[in-house]
């Protein structure tokens, strides 16, 4: 492949469009005229300000195009982004002078690559290239843009997909493994980042042909459900240490809160084919013996009988087409799973809430509101099988139980019972303390409605957190279920009693990093307790002082929960408030697994070697999860042992869990890659965002063990690492001033600042560590869509959005975002409005100058100095460009088109440039390729970057 | 039999109880790399054996200090150093800079020591944590090797010691 950089150089006719556009959008821009045009606002927002929308919006087209010869602009000089430099040297499109000897490959050219297959299969039957290509122009985001006949290789990985993909192998065909993605070296310095290319899929996984024992679509696993950070194996431990990049699976085994949201196959019939030795469960990529009547596991190589019921239908009774089995056509699918799963009956949901009733709880709302919305969400808690249970147990400086009665109870009635004794908590009567939701529903929302009034006038101080938590430990271990702690206070009483321990002098020193971490065992030590009994414990916390967030982690952190924090929560605000209901309600309605355990099995050469994420390591190789959440995602480090000998392996996550239904089930995700003994390969198909998640998760266990200027440290010697690297063994040596990297990394840079500038990691003397321990619970749980934007948030130029922003597609019905802007105060104008957005929180930004009618669209109001800037909404006014806005933001929030679950509703925050300095300040902060603080900017980082890479 | 020879032989009858201690550590340890043992159960059964591991270690280096066995004792101070190190993380600062009047670095450093002292990650960073310890499990089972060779270099050490006390017990 000779010329990787032509494509570079190639202008599109859409470029050449492009080209023109710039001057004209900005000319039309700039502030003075700002009155002027603002008498036409209207209009403006559809024609000056649409010019500048450049036609990225505009279509599938623009994401297409090849290089715009970005080199030749100078960063930062253009009013708007540039298109995305990223297609063009993106394996899915190869530029043209490429293409054509993939064009070759189908039928004829293929026999003289040689290499038999090792397998002794014949290979082959590729599609007519043409079937598999979507239409030039209506690329879409899914294939983001596959330009003429540029899309060969994206059509060779999407093998699978493709509908022309053809069972049946042509005999006597010998053909080489697939050619793998190219590589593409770009420059760094001169090609800047664009902030699209994070929206691009990662590198196709090329697999060989009918690699898989069915043509499906779904044979091998969607990125959605598990990424590899190289989706091109090295074969020996030797390469992949030469490479220094890691090898990890990220592993997110639900895709919504909700089944119905994100449906997977299900396989009813409880026939459950397992390899004898290494128990993997049967795939899509397992071959076929005896007229299939044995099949050789694709991990370990035994050949194992089929079962005699696999060709059967026993409902029907009769025989069943097994190529029409799920387990061989989707790589993702769930098993129910018989008797033998099980070490007891399937237990039930059970919930039990923990109040704190303390002043600061009372005062703040917290109470009431948390009752008022545990309430609301009764009907949304799953309970199909009506076997779910709750408790409620309020805490201040004693203990409150509450017997709930049975609804047909004539003369019952809710008792409230206290026990004081804090170093021996025992439970006062030995039922009725966890009742039946659908047994007692009234007698709980009696209950419920009333619970705020009995401690409105509650003075206590003490929320002996540590004794609630062993009687709760005690009311529910017997059956396992989920603990809800909702805190407003610092545990004070009791065993796991914590200090006020934050002291101001040491933030942003070495010491801080203590204050990251656990400053009592009980808090470890209770967790493990916990996990063995299947017991889950989420951290819903408000204290508005310090209330030890890093110790209080420890216990989601080990049991499959999360925690959230709410700094300065109160329910007096109703943006607050509204948060937290809906989150809760969220949290309460989604559908858990219980009991799981999540256990990744490779081909033989592969081992599980790390894992990370919140659960309990029951043993080396297998994660515990009390409760299994949907909205978290978990990274395993993968080490090759063996020199791997196989054209492609395969990683099976298999979780065992019980759903909220009370059913055993199986859920399994089989990831097949290919491998192989070229650096240059594994570089091409290296997995930018899979990467930085891999090391989001590595940092925050550094800056937990080792302080944060370690973590920082390693995360720029690792770049730094991976930039020699490459220009060492591929970019050949030292090629001029250019800081070389493959086209499908050119994130990665801005990834690892973002990272190193987050909350969570970054330099400051000014972070509270409870913001900081919560932001590290973000960082380490967060699935990959939302960890990429908690990283490097989004950044929406709204005042000039493209006509179509706000509304709804004409095809798929969705809400059409603006085009993300890279995050530089340099493409803020002082007259725009724009939105920066990174999942947690969003921030509405209103320039200096910005005109009057923008505001009276936007805000309902004349003059800047009216507007309410800090937490709020957007008024709901009856004009398009408000109803627009509205749109992108409601759109911005929804998780689901961003194919993860998600409880969180971000604040939404109103800052004014010339406003509030220190909201303002705060907003900036998300600005990572500015220069901040102690941060560096994006030009100055790439400049150490380079300096660093060069001396060596 | 005299002094000497009694304290060797008490040395060397230590020495053995350590030594099994830390290949029973060992083994414990590959029993939870091959999934034979879980990690509570084994953090449980271990951790109440740390510290009668140091304290006996640390028995035996005072009693040849008390009774002036340099060769012995220098040997044992490394281990000791350690063991004092991984208890008690600040302690062995007061060694080196014992408490004195004068306001200066020392007791500026002190100060830092109590600081530390009050912001102590864990009150008990010996023990096994059942959370950590895959990621810590090559440093525990490194360590463990590291003391079984001291051991056991020590065990012919002392017996030799001891062999050579005796024989001139019996030519005296």
């Amino acid at each position: 492949m000779s010329a990787p950089y032509d494509g570079y150089g190639q202008q599109s006719p859409a470029d050449v469009a492009y080209a023109g556009q710039p001057q004209e959008g900005f000319e039309q821009a700039p502030a003075p005229t700002a009155p002027a045009s603002a008498a036409d606002h209207g209009k403006k927002k559809k024609r000056g300000y649409a010019a500048q929308a450049y036609d990225f919006g505009a279509g599938a087209n623009s994401a297409a195009n090849p290089q715009p010869a970005a080199g030749a602009q100078p960063y930062g000089a253009y009013p708007q982004p540039q298109t995305p430099t990223y297609p063009a040297g993106y394996p899915g499109q190869e530029p043209q002078p490429v293409a054509p000897t993939y064009g070759a490959a189908p039928a004829d050219v293929a026999p003289q690559y040689g290499a038999p297959q090792p397998q002794g299969q014949g290979y082959g039957g590729y599609p007519a290239p043409d079937a598999a290509y979507p239409a030039p122009v209506a690329g879409g985001v899914s294939g983001p843009g596959v330009p003429g006949a540029a899309g060969l290789s994206q059509q060779m990985a999407g093998m699978n997909l493709g509908p022309g993909s053809q069972p049946q192998a042509q005999p006597g065909q010998a053909a080489r493994p697939v050619a793998l993605n190219q590589l593409y070296p770009t420059d760094l310095l001169n090609q800047p980042f664009n902030v699209s290319e994070l929206d691009l899929p990662p590198p196709p996984i090329v697999l060989p042909p009918n690699s898989s024992v069915t043509p499906s679509p779904d044979a091998n696993c969607s990125h959605r459900y598990v990424r590899s950070t190289l989706n091109a194996v090295p074969t020996t431990h030797s390469l992949l240490k030469k490479s220094r990049l890691p090898f990890s699976l990220v592993i997110q085994p639900y895709g919504a809160l909700h089944d119905n949201d994100d449906p997977v196959p299900i396989i009813q019939d409880q026939i459950i084919a397992r390899c004898r030795r290494c128990r993997t469960y049967i795939n899509p990529f397992v071959t076929f013996l005896d007229h299939g009547h044995r099949w050789r596991c694709n991990m370990c190589q035994l050949t194992n009988d089929v079962p005699q019921a696999f060709d059967w239908d026993a409902a029907m009774q009769k025989a069943t087409d097994r190529w029409a089995r799920h387990e061989l056509n989707h790589a993702v699918v769930e098993f129910v799973a018989p008797q033998e799963y099980m070490v007891r009956p399937p237990q039930p949901l059970v919930y039990l809430f923990l109040f704190d009733v303390s002043y600061a709880a009372v005062s703040s709302g917290l109470l009431a509101t948390s009752a008022r919305t545990i309430l609301d969400s009764l009907n949304r808690i799953p309970n199909a099988d009506r076997r779910t249970r709750l408790g409620f147990i309020a805490v201040d400086s004693s203990l409150h139980y509450f017997s709930i009665p049975k609804d047909d109870d004539e003369n019952g009635d809710t008792n409230m019972l206290v026990v004081s004794d804090l170093d021996e908590p025992f439970l006062p009567v030995p039922q009725d303390l966890l009742v039946s939701l659908s047994e007692s529903r009234q007698s709980i929302e009696n209950f419920l409605t009333k619970l705020p009034a009995m401690f409105q006038n509650n003075q206590s101080n003490g929320f002996a957190l540590g004794p609630a938590l062993r009687a709760g430990h005690k009311l529910i271990s017997s059956l396992g279920g989920k603990m809800v702690v909702l805190g407003a206070s610092l545990p004070n009483l009791g065993i796991g009693k914590l200090d006020m321990r934050e002291d101001k002098k040491l933030l942003g020193t070495s010491k801080e990093s203590s204050l990251l971490q656990t400053s009592n065992s009980f808090y470890k030590s209770f967790a493990v307790e916990c996990s063995k009994n299947q017991v889950s414990i989420d951290m819903f916390l408000f204290s508005s002082q310090y209330q030890d967030v890093a110790s209080l982690s420890n216990l989601p952190r080990y049991t499959g929960g999360q925690t959230w924090f709410y700094p300065g929560w109160n329910a007096g605000r109703p943006e607050d408030a509204i948060k937290f209901a809906s989150e809760l309600s969220d949290h309460l309605s989604s559908e858990i697994g219980l009991e799981a355990v999540l256990r990744v099995r490779a081909t033989t050469g592969l081992r599980m070697n790390a894992f990370y994420g919140n659960f309990f390591n029951r043993s080396s190789d297998l994660c515990a999860f009390p409760a299994f959440p949907r909205d978290q995602c978990y990274v395993v480090e993968v080490a090759i042992d063996e020199s791997l000998t196989k054209t492609v392996v395969c990683l099976q996550t298999a979780v065992l869990h019980t759903t909220c239904n009370g059913e055993r089930r199986i859920r399994v995700m089989t990831l097949a890659l290919p491998t192989t003994t070229n650096l240059a390969d594994v570089y091409a198909s290296a997995d930018q965002q899979a990467i930085a998640t891999y090391f989001s998760h590595k940092a925050v266990e550094r800056a937990l063990s080792g302080g944060l200027d370690a973590a920082r440290d390693s995360l720029q010697n690792k770049l730094i690492e991976l930039l020699q690297t490459f220009r060492k063994e591929l970019a050949g040596g030292s090629m001029g001033g250019g800081l070389q990297f493959p086209s499908n990394l050119r994130g990665l840079p801005m990834l690892f600042l973002g990272l190193m500038k987050n909350v969570g990691l970054r330099k400051s003397a000014q972070i509270p560590s409870d913001l900081r321990s919560a932001a590290l619970c973000l960082l380490s749980t967060l699935p990959v869509p939302l960890l990429m934007q908690y990283i490097y948030p989004r950044l929406y130029s709204l005042h000039d959005m493209p006509d179509n922003a706000g509304t709804p597609d004409p095809e798929t019905s969705q809400i059409v975002l603006p085009p993300p802007v890279n995050l530089s105060s340099e493409r803020l104008v002082s007259y725009g409005l724009y939105l920066i957005d990174d999942g947690q929180t969003q921030f509405l930004w209103v320039g200096r100058d910005a005109v009057p009618q923008l505001l009276m669209d936007v805000f309902g109001v004349e003059d800047r100095t009216q507007i309410r800037v800090g937490k709020g909404s957007l008024p709901e006014l009856d004009n398009d460009f408000n109803e627009r806005l509205r749109a992108v933001i409601y759109k911005s929030r929804d998780h689901m088109s961003k194919g993860v679950g998600s409880i969180t509703l971000p604040h939404l925050y109103v800052v004014r440039e010339d406003g509030e300095p220190s909201l303002k300040l705060w907003a900036q902060t998300l600005l990572v390729e500015d220069r901040a603080d102690q941060g560096m900017s994006a030009a100055q980082w790439l400049g150490i970057l380079r300096e660093k890479v060069s001396q060596r | 039999m005299s002094g000497e020879a009694w304290l060797y032989l008490f040395a060397v009858l230590i020495n053995a109880v350590n030594l099994f201690l830390q290949v029973f550590f060992t083994i414990m340890y590959s029993d939870l790399e091959c999934d034979y043992i879980n990690p509570i159960d084994l953090c449980n059964r271990l951790n109440t054996y740390i510290i009668p591991e140091a304290a006996v270690h640390a028995f035996l280096t005072f009693m040849f200090l008390i009774n002036g066995y340099w060769v012995p004792l220098i040997l044992n101070l490394p281990l000791l150093a350690y063991n004092a190190k991984k208890y008690a993380p600040p302690l062995y600062i007061f060694f080196l800079f014992p408490p004195t009047d004068s306001a200066g670095a020392a007791s500026q450093l002190r100060g830092q020591v109590k600081a530390d002292r009050n912001l102590r990650i864990i009150d008990n960073t010996h023990l096994l944590d059942a959370t950590e310890i895959f990621r810590k499990l090559n440093v525990h089972k490194k360590e463990s090797f590291v003391k079984l060779g001291l051991h056991l270099l020590f065990f012919f050490f002392y017996l030799y010691s001891m062999i050579v006390a005796l024989i001139r017990d019996d030519t005296k």
